[in-house]
């Protein structure tokens, strides 16, 4: 996907120092369950029913403005196909949080869920803060995988859990935000528990001060 | 078409495709890069803001960031509780919906550590000892492939190549085409690495002696070392890893049905080229750091005659472990070109012992002057117990045409005399520019450090066996024995500039036959001192054979992917006359070594030097 967009890439993502900080998010899940479909809609606001397998990896970058701070995002786009696996792991220590996708209607995306969840627990750091996401919550009709299910096994793992959908723009912005307040949760901690002079006291980027995102499933 | 070709096709656009994004990715990380290093000057002008000045009496009570005068009543100040440095109020950040506050620095400082992400690194540090801070995978893959193409001199920036060198591109391949194991499949990737670098812009101006680095010979290296010292972007050496290469390897050498095993194959790394032809990509602020000074350090220089002097100060910040050189400026400087009235200062710096391209710290070229103005920190992590045995040598070079460097005169000030505590040291200082030092004096072997061990020969009889032993032919096989050696520790080695080593020691037993038994210690990391406590026994060795025997003891650097361990010195024991010894320090080991042969089932404990 990446040659076809490149023309696109280049000014906007480059010359911007315009932020305050950056985080790198990485997507993993089976092939097909539509990583590259979340990222365009959160990215570009696009949608492409055609399916076109990633090579490798990909990224785009989209800086958002989240309690006061403006938010560099690096979100890096993997190829669920194994045969690029090599590559998709070493991303993993870069990565401070991880959406883990799978899709409700296709059962072994759902069950491949454990064996990512102990990817990421390889290659990762220790912190590593994940996003369970059920893609592809739009096509009820097919569903295979109950959200309660989902939620269960995102709770087995220690996971925030969404349902949402790329096609139909459900609880896609809701996800990548939410990762991120998580991760500023980590880091303030990281930084307080480092610093003994202050433990106790909330403070730093206060990420504490706007309500977390609801924790909604969809509704579809 | 053919579907073979149809599908090698296709896996060539699988690599131009990744390609492309590994270069996006390296666009946005140099843009990082540059708003970090930002951040950190931001920091450090803060820091230095406050840093005690000579002219000020110390025991005045003054605001530690502004240096304001405190009051005995009125604007008393406070200690912030994060340095423990008394502030005055205006210099206090009250942190949000708290009554807590921190001084502007280190409040400035969790805020870099914020901005740059630098928090995270720290947590990563936790899992990943080893992992260098900011090489990311891109950076990994990018610089894999440029290792691999020869590239491996391009700048971390955007590499601009010339027409002309695009054209050669063909040569190099040619030539590439004859390291072993070198397939097919690679040239392409060579291929498409070329054409990639076509379309990147093509502004730089240093690439011109290209033709000549593709040369073979001596001259290859030098002008590798001047194309990174003058790149702007530093590289971050004691991050170097050579895992990427075989992360690309599935799309070689795999069809697209072919599943690939998620294990990174740590096994190929032992065929990836020796890590000094290597670049290794990475940022680091603050100073330029190239890969190895191959024309600086192998004396092939060219020596101007040396004048003038440099500006500098030293200071250590316990709080931080960081001892920072800040380089101010260089008068009257000779010409690095006599005749053309030519001069490009640049000053580099090592904490010696340590001579490792880690431990090198390097300023901007300045052009035309004789008179530069650097005002540029260098800066060291290093532990308070080690600055005692190092040495700052600060020396200033010349940037020549092509490789050329021009050595400019030198200033070495051991540390251990240094008061890092009295202010009046901390300020900037004139020193005298000097030729270079002899490398040792008159002979005399470097001292690399002192490693301990402990040793015991055991012999199933005791003392009364050896004897007999010893009367009879020799070889009995009653006697035979073994000895037993505790490596116990070092100091005083030549550690990274962080103040740390991976150490680990090898023992090679050289028999009279040539037979050598070997044995290495476990790694221990991130000690400057280390203690193994490791014991080596050389089974089935008889004492007549120990006397005709040497053992050799070496204490090695891990290196992070266990590409090239760097040696730290060695000891060689033996009762023999060594051809090369003869210095009191080795017939000191002798006769220690010649004690443990002939007190059998008693420890002996020796101190060696490291040579």
């Amino acid at each position: 996907m990446a040659s076809a967009t490149d023309s696109r890439y280049g000014q906007k993502e480059s010359s911007d120092q315009n932020f305050d900080y950056m985080f790198k998010i990485l997507i993993i899940g089976n092939s097909s369950v539509g990583k590259t479909s979340f990222l365009f809609r959160y990215a570009d606001d696009s949608f492409t029913p055609a399916f076109v397998s990633t090579v490798g990896i990909d990224f785009k970058v989209k800086t958002i403005y989240r309690n006061d701070k403006r938010i560099k995002l690096q979100i890096w786009d993997t190829a669920g196909q194994e045969r690029y696996r090599t590559i998709t792991t070493a991303y993993y220590r870069g990565a401070m949080g991880f959406i883990l996708m799978y899709d409700i209607t296709n059962e072994e995306s759902f069950n491949a869920v454990q064996d990512w969840s102990t990817q990421i627990k390889t290659y990762s750091w220790d912190n590593a803060q994940v996003l369970l996401v059920g893609n592809k919550c739009d096509m009820e009709d097919e569903r295979v995988v109950s959200s309660e299910r989902g939620r269960q096994l995102a709770d087995h793992l220690g996971f925030e859990f969404f349902e949402a959908s790329a096609k139909d723009n459900i609880n896609v912005k809701q996800t990548f935000e939410r990762l991120v307040d998580v991760i500023c949760e980590k880091m303030s901690e990281s930084l307080d528990t480092a610093d003994p002079a202050v433990t106790g006291t909330k403070q730093g980027p206060q990420l504490t001060d706007q309500q977390a995102p609801p924790h909604q499933d969809c509704a579809c | 078409m053919a579907e073979e070709a149809n599908l090698h096709s296709l896996q060539e656009l699988e690599r131009e495709e990744i390609l492309q994004v590994l270069y996006r990715d390296q666009t946005v990380r140099n843009i990082e890069e540059e708003r970090i290093r930002k951040l950190k000057i931001h920091l450090q002008h803060l820091r230095w803001k406050g840093a005690k000045r000579v002219s000020q009496e110390y025991k005045e009570k003054s605001c530690a960031r502004c240096q304001r005068i405190l009051g005995l009543l009125l604007n008393r100040g406070a200690v912030c509780q994060g340095c423990s440095h008394r502030v005055c109020s205006e210099c206090r950040v009250f942190l949000r919906r708290t009554q807590a506050w921190k001084c502007t620095v280190c409040f400035e400082d969790r805020n870099v550590k914020i901005k740059t992400g630098e928090w995270f690194f720290e947590e990563r540090a936790k899992k990943f000892p080893t992992e260098g801070k900011r090489e990311t995978a891109g950076a990994k893959l990018l610089q894999s492939y440029q290792k691999l193409s020869k590239i491996s001199v391009v700048p971390p920036t955007p590499p601009p190549l010339s027409e002309s060198q695009c054209s050669g591109s063909p040569g190099r391949l040619q030539e590439l085409g004859q390291f072993k194991g070198f397939n097919k499949s690679m040239e392409n990737l060579f291929l498409s690495v070329a054409t990639h670098m076509k379309k990147l812009s093509k502004s730089q101006n240093d690439m011109t002696s290209d033709k000549q680095l593709l040369a073979t010979g001596p001259r290859q290296c030098t002008g590798q070392s001047e194309r990174r010292s003058q790149s702007d972007t530093a590289i971050n050496v004691t991050t170097r890893k050579v895992r990427a290469p075989d992360i690309l390897k599935p799309l070689n050498q795999e069809s697209p049905k072919c599943p690939t095993n998620p294990v990174l194959k740590q096994e190929d790394l032992s065929s990836s080229p020796p890590p000094n032809t290597l670049f290794s990509g990475g940022l680091r602020h603050g100073s330029l750091i190239s890969i190895n000074s191959t024309c600086t350090e192998m004396g092939n220089f060219d020596n101007a005659n040396v004048t003038g002097e440099i500006e500098f100060a030293i200071r250590y910040c316990f709080k931080t472990h960081s001892l920072e050189i800040c380089i101010k400026a260089c008068k009257n400087l000779a010409y690095g070109e006599e005749k053309k009235k030519k001069c490009n200062p640049y000053v580099k710096i090592y904490l010696l012992p340590d001579k490792s391209s880690q431990g090198k710290r390097k300023t901007g070229v300045q052009r035309n002057t004789v008179d530069p103005t650097f005002q540029e920190t260098l800066k060291y992590q290093v532990d308070p117990a080690q600055l005692v045995s190092r040495q700052l040598q600060v020396s200033v070079w010349h940037v020549g045409m092509l490789t050329r460097r021009v050595f400019l005169g030198e200033v070495i000030i051991p540390l251990a005399t240094w008061d890092f505590e009295d202010s009046t040291m901390q300020s900037f200082c004139w020193y005298p520019l000097g030729a270079k030092a002899e490398k040792y004096e008159d002979g005399v072997p470097p001292n690399y450090g002192e490693l301990a061990v402990r040793a015991k020969l055991v012999l199933p009889g005791g003392p009364r066996k050896l004897q007999e032993a010893q009367e009879g032919t020799g070889d009995q096989p009653s006697s035979n024995g073994q000895l037993c050696l505790v490596v116990l520790g070092a100091k005083n080695l030549r550690v990274r500039s962080d103040g740390t080593l991976n150490s680990f020691v090898k023992g090679c037993l050289t028999l009279p036959d040539q037979q050598k038994l070997r044995l290495k210690s476990p790694v221990l990391k991130k000690q400057a001192c280390p203690q193994w406590k490791h014991s080596f026994v050389f089974k089935d060795v008889t004492p007549s054979q120990l006397r005709q025997a040497s053992l050799e003891l070496t204490v090695w650097d891990q290196a992070v992917f266990g590409v090239s361990d760097r040696l730290l010195g060695g000891a060689r024991l033996s009762s023999k006359e060594d051809p090369a010894g003869g210095t009191d320090s080795c017939s000191q080991s002798k006769l220690q070594w010649q004690k443990v042969l002939s007190s059998p089932n008693l420890w002996t404990d020796m101190t060696l030097i490291l040579h």
